[in-house]
Parts: C-alpha cells; structure tokens; sequence
C-alpha cells in the first residue's frame, strides 16, 4: 500500500457525523473495504482519514419492521443471504447477493458499499431499483430519504455529498413477497465483476427490469405487467440500455445478452 | 496504532502502520509466512484467513481493524504436527502441487464444511470460487473435499467411488 492516512474508528454515531462534517472532503468510510483497500492500492483514492463505521452501535442491524427492510452500513453481502427473511420473501435481493464475488468477499463486501461505489455493474443496484427501496442519508445537519432510482447520478456518481453518509437502506415492506431473480454474465464460471446483470421483478401484477452494466448508472424498467409477452420487456430493455464496447465486451454482445437474460429470467420468474 | 490481535490462540500485540494489511501484518509483523500475498486485490484467494470466525481476504483488511479480534490461519491448522482432516484428505487426492493456494483452501474448505457438512460438487465449487489454483485443475481439491465429508470412499483397485 502506497499512501499513508490516518485511520478512525468512531464509537458513536454522533462521532462519526462529525468526521464527516470535518473531514468529508478527504475522508473515505471504510466498511467492507472490498473497494476502497484495491483503489488505495492502486493510487485511484488516495483518502487523508479512512474511517471504519463498523463500530458504530446498530449498524450491523439488518432488519424487517413497519417500514420494511432495513439495511444498515455494516450488514454484508453474506448477511443477507444467511437471512431466512431475505430469501423467503424477498428472493431477488438474495438472487442478487449470491452472485456478487466470491464467498470470503462476500463475508466482508456490505450491501450499502456495493450501492455507494455507484458502479454501473453494481450487482444489489438491480434489486434495490427494482424492490423501490429508498436511501436514508445522514450528516450532522440532519436526514434526507432518497429514492433509488434517483441515487446514482453517473459512473461513481451519487447524490451524497461529502458530510453525508448512506445510513439506512429501506425496501418497502409492500414489496415483501415479490417473485424475482438476477442473471449476471461473467467471463467465468466463479467471481468476476459482470459484463450484463438483469433482474426480473414479478409483483401484484407488476413487471420491473433491473438492469446492470448497460449504461453510465445501473437502470430500472417500470410500466410493464406480468401479463405482457416477452416482446413488450425485450423492447422496453433495449428502449432504456445505452450498452458501450470496452475490454470485456462489445456493446452488440451485451444488448443481445440483456434481450437473452430478460427472456430465460420471464421464463423463471413464475 | 497499538494493536492487540489474537492469533491461533496467542495474544499478539503490535505497533502498526495504519496502512498496514492484516496480510502483511501476519506475515512481516508476525512471521507467519503461510498466508501468501497472490494478486494483493481480493480475487486470487490465497491470503485467506479466518476473522472472528468468518474467512476473509487478509489482503482486504487493514491490521488496525483487527485490534482485538480473533485470527486464525493455515498455521492453527495441523495440530502437534498432525495435520487436519481437510489437509491429509488433500495429501491424499494429489490436490497439493505448488502448494501457494492450499492454504488458503484449506480455510475456504473448513468454513464450507462448517456450514454444510456434506456439500454438492456445486456447493465445493462455490464454497472455494473466491481460491484460485493454477495447477490442479482443482479436480484433486473437489475430490479432496468430497472424500472428507465422507461421500468418496477408495475402491478395490484404489480409484475413487462415490459412496
């Protein structure tokens, strides 16, 4: 590792909001650290604070209450898919979970890094998107809630800003239940970061697409029901996909591929 | 940054840079050079340990936050030179041949069985996805695997049948 920073570890979530209105501009919150330790290593982020959020009390907590499913920035990726509750009623977030890196990563990668890296191959975005889950985000002025579908701003582009923190994911208790799955292309069978992610959400009659790697920010198809044929989702995923070529693939492979994904996942998605 | 770290059973403390990997701190800091560094970026799988009982990366977690937590590592594994089930299953099947992944393997395939005593060929295959090997082929390690969770047994002219 090539830079030096000073690292925090705040106890409170009082002292962590304060780091943040301190320190925002330089600081860089280190939870799973799946992503922040490989940009470090590479001189992409070069942080003046790393700051853990691990320690801060409840952030572990990964619950179902009145308002639905609350994620909270240290339940990781394995977290979710050890949830009896996330796998029986809400499969497509543990469908995305389960194909998000290899085991060990996924003991420390947490669902709240995945969504605040902004990653257009981002694998929960899908599901989150999907699910209408919404971003609860706080800083030391107070909390503003922000839907997903207006979170990702660009290619690692979010609407946090500096002092703020991601604290809570909330996934409408209204879409418990709901039918879903993820297909994710890999250049191989095991871990690897993903040239297409499709999710097909199935729910009182509504159809949804989530799709990943397919623009600058991880994309959500609404307006379609269950009872449409294949066409209509075929042409309502290549009306929102704006797919580029680049190392992995050329973007007439990925808009095959997401036409592919969407028609095995109607199939599947009973 | 003072650190206090338990490490297959002994309480180590340390002094760190706080840039410093658990990786590295195992290895420079402690000498215990059985944990490789492989690719240094949390794909190859071969710095694998065990953090307050869960495998992870040790490439992936910085020293300081191991301050009082629990490490295990390939080194906890044999126990008075006697080496584990899961190691001797792997002499056995040929699933050793370089040796620069089997220790972190070795991990992956403990918390596999941990969690699932009799796993699906599948089930291997995901359970040791985030290890890379480059020479096995990893046949040997699935059979390995199989064989220790009791579902290989050796066959009269010494192949492997499944039982």
């Amino acid at each position: 590792m090539s830079t030096s920073f000073k690292y925090l570890a705040p106890t409170t979530r009082a002292e962590l909001l304060g780091v943040l209105a301190d320190h925002g501009e330089t600081a860089k919150l280190l939870a799973g650290g799946t992503d922040l330790l490989v940009n470090i290593r590479a001189g992409i982020a070069r942080p003046a604070q790393v700051v853990n959020v691990k320690k801060v009390p409840g952030f572990s907590e990964l619950a179902l209450g009145e308002a639905g499913l609350t994620i909270r920035p240290a339940v990781t990726i394995n977290d979710l898919l050890r949830s009896p509750l996330v796998r029986e009623r809400f499969p497509l977030l543990a469908s995305c979970a389960h194909d998000l890196a290899s085991y060990q990563l996924r003991n420390r990668a947490t669902v709240v890094g995945n969504v605040v890296n902004a990653s257009p191959c981002s694998d929960m975005a899908p599901a989150l998107l999907c699910l209408g889950a919404r971003a609860v985000i706080s800083s030391r002025r107070g909390q503003r809630v922000v839907p997903f579908l207006e979170f990702f701003q660009g290619v690692k582009k979010t609407v946090l800003r500096p002092e703020e923190i991601l604290e809570e994911i909330v996934v409408p208790a209204a879409s418990a239940g709901a039918r879903g799955a993820y297909r994710k292309l890999k250049r191989i069978q095991g871990h690897d970061l993903g040239i297409v992610g499709v999710a097909v959400h199935k729910h009182a009659g509504a159809l949804r697409l989530g799709i990943s790697s397919c623009a600058p920010t991880p994309l959500l198809v609404e307006g379609l029901k269950e009872s449409d044929p294949p066409e209509a989702a075929v042409a309502a995923a290549r009306a929102a996909i704006r797919p580029i070529s680049d190392l992995r693939c050329s973007k007439e492979y990925r808009a095959h591929m997401v036409e592919v994904f969407v028609r095995r996942l109607l199939q599947e998605v009973r | 940054m003072l650190i206090s770290v338990r490490v297959n059973g002994h309480v180590y403390q340390r002094d760190v840079p706080e840039d410093r990997t658990l990786l590295r701190f195992l290895r420079e800091d402690l000498g215990l050079i059985g944990t490789k560094e492989g690719c240094g970026a949390g794909e190859c799988g071969s710095c694998t340990v065990f953090l307050d009982g869960r495998t992870v990366n040790g490439c992936m977690v910085l020293a300081v936050e191991a301050d009082g937590a629990s490490v295990e590592t390939i080194e906890g594994e044999a126990k008075d030179g006697v080496l584990s089930p899961i190691q001797a299953a792997l002499d056995r099947n040929h699933a050793v041949q370089c040796g620069y992944c089997t220790g972190g393997m070795v991990l992956s395939v403990r918390e596999l069985l941990q969690n699932n005593p009799r796993p699906t060929v599948e089930q291997i295959k995901e359970g040791i996805e985030g290890n890379f090997c480059r020479c096995t082929g990893y046949q040997q390690i699935i059979e390995a695997v199989l064989e220790v969770s009791g579902q290989l047994t050796p066959g009269a002219k010494g192949e492997l049948k499944h039982v």
